[in-house]
């Protein structure tokens, strides 16, 4: 591997460039994954030294039609090995995710089914017992034909933005956060949530210490065209508006899912990338784009 | 030979701001604790005692016959097997024992008949050290022990040569020996033995009363012969367009290293540390300057190695990384580290000593109270008790907090050398 810096083909064994001292990257500092139908972008921001969201991306032929399956998991820093937490979750969740596709099972109950397999996983990540058992945010979508099946726990967030002659662009999932559970106590306006300081503190997550935590299932129908948006809060701390949101990716998103991820996570590293970023979106309805990259794309990434 | 393991640690605030370029880092530098070391036996140890014969060790008589006493005391504690020598110093320079010009092996035969050879030294003449330096190198470098350690005891001031000619004496002798040095009464430099002691890595100091310079010359041997390791050296590597801005000893005491700097490669450079025995610990104040990158990134602003054996055939003993990281985050960036913030204390204090001195005597009283007030401050300030001690001697304090201080009437001699001699000495930072 050369330095992306300087080209220097020497990088001592700490990863460090032997001739201008630079850090080479890691490999999930920035990662863009696309399947087609649909694509997802992961990116350290500006003020962390590591990336700790996590994207598993995947998708299904059935008979009935495409499926489209995302899970976007942000490790909670103060825990134990975030990075990893991440991204061993997103990984556990799209596997039992994508084998209740194939075998067409309820989506719902798969989605409660993939939690649980997240928060073995990280179980799992937690042997031997150390102090700050690894947690993650939680968020799975899985979108066919009729109708997007959501699942969380903390506050990464899903989105719809619609393109339709009457577009409506809506947030669907509800934060697990100290915030908005003042908003629904009538304690803090919406507005205000972002400039409390209890915007960004979590009350659910999956994670090796919070085995019973009831995950929130959702079921939306889109109403007409449009694209799903999954991110983390690096995002939304920037944009936290639906429609404007809509505003920034469409139409692009319709038709170059990777290339609107690309510019929303630029957006949010120009507004100042205090936090790591991930941008999930998924065309709808389920078809394969004009822009997408070779035909053979793989049918489940992560990163 | 079983050489000590070697610890580096790094203290620092890896964190700068927005186009910062200035990383700063605190090397704490420690061999192990093997016991009592039974060091450098196939390397070989020398030892070199210089001591002053000119005339005016006679005045008192007790000098001389103190001199001969603490050599003597010196020659008692060099190890069996350890190659070594005493010259007599005066306008010129004479071996007197061995008197052949070369170094003998010390047992007990040639340890009596060295001491034999000291009780019959006599005084007369002048003084010209460079001449001392000059023939403890040629004696050194005739022998092939490495470990190379020398004692300069003096007297006087160095009146019979030019300032040049013991600079380039001390020049050729860098690299070759280290040399501790002691003055005896008050008539000697402490400058000109600071400059002798810094190039040649080894101490200085006053010994005031003779009686007690027998105890002192033993103490300097036995830590000569606890030496194990020579000619150990930082190697500081720097990333491209990166460039040291100091390399500073600051513990025990202060030394510049900065200038010292010898090219070991195209991004590294060698500033030399001398010889270890076991046990030992010091702490070195790194300043690179490197070009900022970007908020996020980070930098490998220095690999800072231990290494001995020489360019050829260097062998690393430890190692150490000093990172930059930029942020955004002023918390971080703007957090001073205490380790760092101590020892810039401790090497003004040793500045405002020195100037404070050096402005006492020119008759500038309002400066030598400004720079030795603050000196009593900041001794107050880091718990640098010796150093405050030395200064109530020279000053009133008034209020030691805010380092308010009087200038004291009369002031002894030896305490205003005391002072000077030792304001480099400093302490670690409170537990």
């Amino acid at each position: 591997m050369a330095c992306p810096f300087c080209s220097s083909a020497h990088i001592s064994p700490e990863g460090y460039c032997e001739s201008c001292g630079r850090k080479a990257p890691a490999r999930r500092d920035h990662v863009e994954l696309d399947l087609g139908l649909l694509a997802g972008v992961t990116d350290r921001g500006l003020r962390h030294r590591r990336n700790e969201d996590a994207m598993a991306l995947a998708t299904a032929q059935l008979p009935s039609g495409p499926v489209a399956m995302a899970v976007v998991c942000d490790g909670v820093s103060s825990a134990s090995r975030p990075d990893e937490a991440s991204l061993a979750a997103a990984q556990a969740a799209a596997s039992v995710l994508l084998a209740a596709v194939r075998t067409e099972e309820d989506l719902a109950g798969a989605s409660a089914r993939a939690v649980k397999s997240a928060q073995e996983a990280l179980i799992r990540l937690a042997e031997p017992p150390e102090t700050g058992a690894p947690a993650a945010t939680y968020l799975s979508a899985v979108l066919t034909a009729d109708a997007v099946t959501l699942c969380w726990l903390g506050d990464s967030r899903a989105y719809w933005l619609g393109a339709g002659a009457d577009p409506v662009a809506q947030k669907l999932t509800r934060d697990d956060s100290l915030a908005e559970e003042m908003v629904g106590a009538g304690l803090l306006a919406e507005a205000d949530v972002l400039a409390s300081p209890h915007a960004h503190v979590i009350t659910r997550w999956v994670g090796a210490d919070l085995r019973d935590a009831a995950p929130h299932v959702s079921r939306f129908e889109p109403p007409g065209p449009g694209v799903l948006l999954l991110c983390s809060d690096g995002l939304w701390n920037y944009e936290p508006a639906a429609e404007a949101l809509a505003a920034r990716v469409l139409p692009l998103a319709l038709t170059d899912p990777l290339g609107a991820a690309a510019s929303l996570v630029a957006f949010a590293l120009d507004a100042g990338g205090g936090d790591n970023v991930t941008v999930v979106l998924v065309p709808s309805p389920l078809a394969r784009p004009a822009a997408a990259g070779p035909e053979d794309l793989p049918a489940v990434a992560s990163a | 030979m079983s050489q000590p393991d070697f610890t580096l640690v790094v203290d620092q605030n890896e964190y700068l701001p927005d186009g910062g370029q200035d990383v700063s880092a605190i090397i704490t530098v420690t061999s192990a604790d093997t016991g009592p070391a039974a060091p450098a036996e196939d390397m070989g140890a020398a030892e070199i005692i210089m001591v002053d014969c000119s005339g005016s060790m006679s005045s008192p008589p007790t000098k001389i016959a103190q001199a001969r006493t603490a050599t003597s005391a010196a020659v008692d504690v060099i190890r069996d097997g350890v190659a070594f020598a005493v010259i007599a110093g005066t306008q010129s320079a004479r071996p007197v024992f061995p008197r052949d010009g070369r170094l003998a092996v010390a047992d007990a035969q040639t340890r009596e008949a060295a001491k034999h050879a000291v009780a019959g030294l006599e005084v007369g003449d002048g003084t010209a050290i460079g001449q001392w330096l000059r023939l403890a190198h040629h004696m050194f470098t005739s022998d092939p022990a490495a470990l190379r350690h020398a004692i300069l005891l003096t007297d006087g001031q160095n009146q019979h040569e030019t300032p040049e000619q013991l600079d380039a004496a001390i020049s050729r002798c860098q690299g070759v020996f280290s040399c501790d040095c002691r003055g005896i009464g008050t008539d000697w430099e402490v400058g000109e033995l600071r400059r002798i002691s810094s190039a040649l890595l080894g101490t200085v100091d006053i010994v005031p009363d003779p009686a007690d310079l027998a105890a002192d010359f033993a103490a300097m041997m036995a830590a000569a012969m606890g030496k194990a390791v020579a000619d150990v050296s930082l190697r500081v590597w720097t990333p491209q367009h990166a460039a040291v801005r100091f390399m500073k000893q600051v513990a025990p005491e202060v030394a510049d290293l900065t200038g010292r700097r010898a090219q070991s490669g195209p991004q590294a450079g060698d500033y030399p540390t001398g010889a270890w025995g076991p046990g030992e610990s010091r702490d070195y104040h790194l300043g690179v300057r490197v070009i900022a990158a970007g908020v996020g990134q980070e930098m490998l602003a220095a690999r800072v190695s231990l290494v001995t054996g020489g360019p050829s055939a260097p062998e690393v003993l430890g190692q150490a990384l000093v990172r930059a990281i930029w942020t955004a985050d002023e918390a971080l960036s703007t957090r001073i580290n205490a380790h760092i913030a101590h020892y810039t204390g401790q090497a003004e204090l040793a500045q405002v000593i020195q100037e404070g001195l050096e402005a006492r005597k020119r008759g500038d009283e309002d400066t030598a109270t400004a720079k030795l007030g603050r000196a009593v401050a900041l001794a107050e300030q880091s718990g640098n008790e010796d150093t405050a001690k030395l200064l109530a001697k020279v000053v009133d304090v008034v209020d030691a907090a805010t380092g308010t201080v009087r200038l004291k009437k009369t002031v002894d001699d030896a305490d205003e050398m005391a002072l000077d001699t030792r304001s480099t000495k400093t302490v670690r930072t409170r537990k």
